[in-house]
């Protein structure tokens, strides 16, 4: 049963990865055909060839640009996972406050938070501070919302259990609450990096001067379309490494879930 | 042989609670006295107040009137020191392998990473769990959860046993076995045992005294006396006599519960 | 009650703040409600805006578009991935990995390719709404217990009578709900295009109360975009609690 599962499972994985290849590889000759017969303006559309370059000539400053706004996304997401943990935590596990205040929390993370982003460029100026604020804001309501759903959620038998050795209140958070949210709490971290980046992105796109969101608008606004096709894979493949490294961590810290 | 001294006192002990549909008395004037050394079994029908009754013994819910000693003292608030407490759900935490859930109660009273660790692995014997030591709650069965819960129990070393229905989520066979493997434990280590059940078997099998109560507000209808030697043929004459009685005063409460 | 009564406290608590604080401010940077008020009056009364409802209309336009398109493709390309297994293995993960980007990196691009009028808001609506359609689409098809489709083949159904009879009902709890997210992210995709570069829209209005320093007109338009978007999640939530009475 086992042995025959295990070897069902190559092929299996192998045809699914090269049906990703295949399917990867089709779009860019798609893709770069199209262009060449000239059935996409290459003005808005430009070939995956010429993508491919534009990468190789942007180079340094593309990867100064990405540098700056993942040193601002660090920043930001340090301060959302700190406090989304900490008011998550708090709001989550007292009653009173997690009924009173759940409307608000869930009415703040579903909102779109870009309404207020021209106030906060109009108090923060042009510069790392409004990226790094509404960076924060941005990351910090998901990681808040999950953690609040997996403190009201811990199973009360283990806080009974707790409650019945004698644990002081801050073990009961320390060795109870903390390691039950886990889970959460690291899926919370997931979606608050991309939250971050967004958030980062966003305000340079509106009102940077540096940064990857500022150097993707320019090449918009200058009709460079190589070089912006090539900014956005950039960011998108750090996105996607940042995620993936996420996922990885997440696996080793809950070992214990069946 | 003299007398064992007298352990717990359960004075006139009284509990409403308000629910969305009013209140609803759990336990009415509930006096019980246990020695050292007694396994004393709280029985009678659902809903008829037998775990708050073992609440308050825990110092998880506080009695409305009445008082209830342990050595002479009011409890007042859960006590490690002076009971430890099993619950039917084994809430063993999951990130915990079983030595870590074992150690649990000592690691909040701050015994020395050493210390516990030993406790906890001179107790994976008894439990029947060797080899288990780094598995987490997932990897174990349900009678093995169990007895995790138990030796985190043991573990903390309190004078008095808590068990809320312990077994009442295993299935018949479990059931049985992990009544006879308790029955060794407390033959061994001599705890005071206060155990809530539903099962006769489990009553008849197990204890030094039985109390049953009355359908809901909970009272102590009558108390058991059973004097007879370990381990126990349920087939003797004395214990299917009993059987007969303890069973006549459940189903006159239980007929009433349903009402 | 307490819970209520709290809340209303907490509000007026904030409100004050608000009060104190945007009186003691320089009034470019922050109005208080006080002056929000008159603001919001002239804008209603299409004083200081008298082209706001045209621009209403447009979002609303672009907001509906953007949604139509997200809802047809997503629960096509949903049921394509769900349905056939090994293009559901091989293109749900590359799927996923496109999600965990965050959706405004393709917003330049669509702002080039589609200019700056509302084609290009509508586009980024559709992207942001389309996502959670087509994973609605699959969490639901996961859902549906096999023995109540082997029951029903059992009793001689077809196909399309299994997928209406048994799939359909069995998935709605949870495509309702998608649908729900997916217009709320249709709507902040087309504000969010507004804002960052458009002629014409609420962001577009937004953006020039903003840049003259008019902040009371500001945070008037603000408030009225926020009366349009909790105005849609009413509407959704309607829909949604229609549509979980029918499925009981």
């Amino acid at each position: 049963m086992a042995s025959s599962m295990a070897a069902s499972r190559p092929p299996l994985q192998r045809r699914v990865r090269a049906l990703q290849l295949a399917t990867v590889g089709v779009a860019l000759a798609v893709w770069e055909t199209a262009v060449r017969a000239g059935w996409i303006d290459p003005l808005f559309v430009p070939a995956p060839s010429a993508v491919g370059a534009a990468l190789g000539t942007m180079g340094d400053t593309a990867l100064v640009a990405l540098g700056e706004t993942l040193s601002k996304t660090a920043i930001a997401y340090v301060l959302s996972v700190a406090l989304g943990l900490a008011a998550g935590l708090v709001v989550g596990s007292v009653r009173l406050l997690r009924e009173v205040l759940n409307p608000f929390v869930m009415a703040l993370y579903s909102l779109p938070k870009i309404l207020v982003l021209p106030w906060i460029v109009l108090l923060l100026g042009y510069g790392t501070a409004p990226a790094i604020f509404y960076g924060t804001i941005h990351g910090l309501f998901p990681v808040t919302v999950l953690v609040m759903g997996a403190v009201r959620d811990v199973d009360r038998t283990l806080v009974t259990v707790a409650r019945a050795y004698g644990a002081t209140t801050w073990q009961l958070y320390w060795k109870v609450l903390l390691p039950a949210i886990v889970p959460s709490v690291v899926a919370g971290m997931r979606l608050g990096i991309v939250f971050c980046l967004l958030g980062v992105l966003v305000v340079e796109m509106f009102a940077g001067v540096r940064g990857m969101g500022y150097v993707m608008s320019s090449f918009a606004n200058g009709f460079r379309a190589p070089e912006l096709f090539a900014a956005t894979a950039l960011v998108s493949a750090a996105s996607i490494a940042i995620v993936l490294v996420l996922d990885h961590v997440n696996e080793r810290l809950s070992h214990w879930r069946g | 042989m003299t007398a064992p001294a007298r352990l717990i006192a359960v004075e006139s002990v009284s509990k409403r609670y308000v629910t969305s549909s009013g209140p609803v008395e759990a336990l009415h004037d509930v006096s019980l006295t246990v020695s050292e050394g007694e396994f004393c079994t709280l029985i009678g029908p659902s809903g008829c107040g037998k775990s708050t009754l073992l609440g308050m013994l825990g110092g998880l819910v506080y009695p409305e009137s009445g008082r209830i000693l342990v050595d002479a003292r009011p409890v007042t608030g859960p006590d490690p020191g002076r009971a430890a407490t099993v619950f039917q759900d084994p809430g063993l935490f999951p990130w915990r392998t079983v030595l870590e859930n074992v150690e649990f109660g000592l690691e909040l009273a701050g015994s020395a990473a050493a210390r516990r660790r030993s406790i906890a692995t001179a107790l994976l014997g008894p439990l029947g769990l060797k080899g288990f030591a780094e598995k987490y709650p997932r990897e174990l069965s349900g009678g093995m959860k169990q007895r995790v819960a138990i030796g985190r129990a043991l573990a903390i070393d309190a004078k008095i046993l808590l068990m809320d229905e312990p077994f009442g989520a295993l299935d018949e066979q479990t059931r049985v076995l992990m009544g006879e493997w308790l029955l060794d434990i407390w033959r061994r280590t001599r705890k005071t045992v206060i155990f809530v059940t539903h099962s006769l078997h489990e009553a008849l099998f197990l204890s030094t005294r039985i109390a049953v109560m009355t359908a809901r507000p909970g009272r102590i209808k009558s108390v058991l006396e059973l004097p007879m030697d370990y381990p126990r043929s349920m087939e003797s004459p004395e214990l299917v006599a009993l059987r007969a009685k303890l069973w006549g005063e459940i189903r006159e409460e239980s007929l009433r519960a349903m009402q | 009650m307490t819970v209520l009564a709290v809340r209303a406290g907490l509000l007026l608590v904030v409100l004050g703040l608000w009060e104190t604080v945007g009186r003691a401010s320089n009034p470019l940077l922050a109005v208080p409600p006080s002056a929000v008020l008159p603001a919001l009056r002239d804008l209603l009364l299409l004083r200081s805006y008298p082209d706001l409802p045209a621009n209403v209309l447009l979002t609303l336009r672009e907001i509906a578009a953007a949604y139509a398109l997200a809802v047809v493709a997503g629960l096509a390309c949903g049921f394509a991935l769900g349905f056939h297994w090994l293009i559901g293995r091989a293109w749900g993960p590359m799927l996923a990995a496109l999600y965990a980007v965050p959706a405004v990196v393709w917003y330049p691009s669509l702002m080039l390719f589609f200019g700056l009028d509302a084609a290009s808001k509508i586009a980024f609506g559709f992207l942001l709404g389309f996502f959670p359609v087509t994973l609605a689409v699959l969490a639901g098809i996961r859902q549906v217990n096999p023995h109540l489709v082997t029951v029903a083949r059992a009793y001689g159904a077809g196909s399309l009578t299994v997928f209406v009879r048994v799939m359909v009902p069995a998935m709605l709890f949870t495509l309702v709900g998608g649908l729900r997210t997916a217009l709320a992210l249709a709507v902040v995709g087309v504000i969010v295009g507004e804002v960052l570069g458009s002629k014409r829209g609420m962001g577009a209005l937004i953006n020039h109360a903003y840049g003259l320093l008019r902040t009371a007109d500001y945070v008037a338009l603000v408030l009225v975009t926020l009366a349009l978007v909790v105005g849609s999640d009413v509407v959704a939530s309607l829909v949604e609690r229609r549509a979980r009475r029918w499925n009981e």
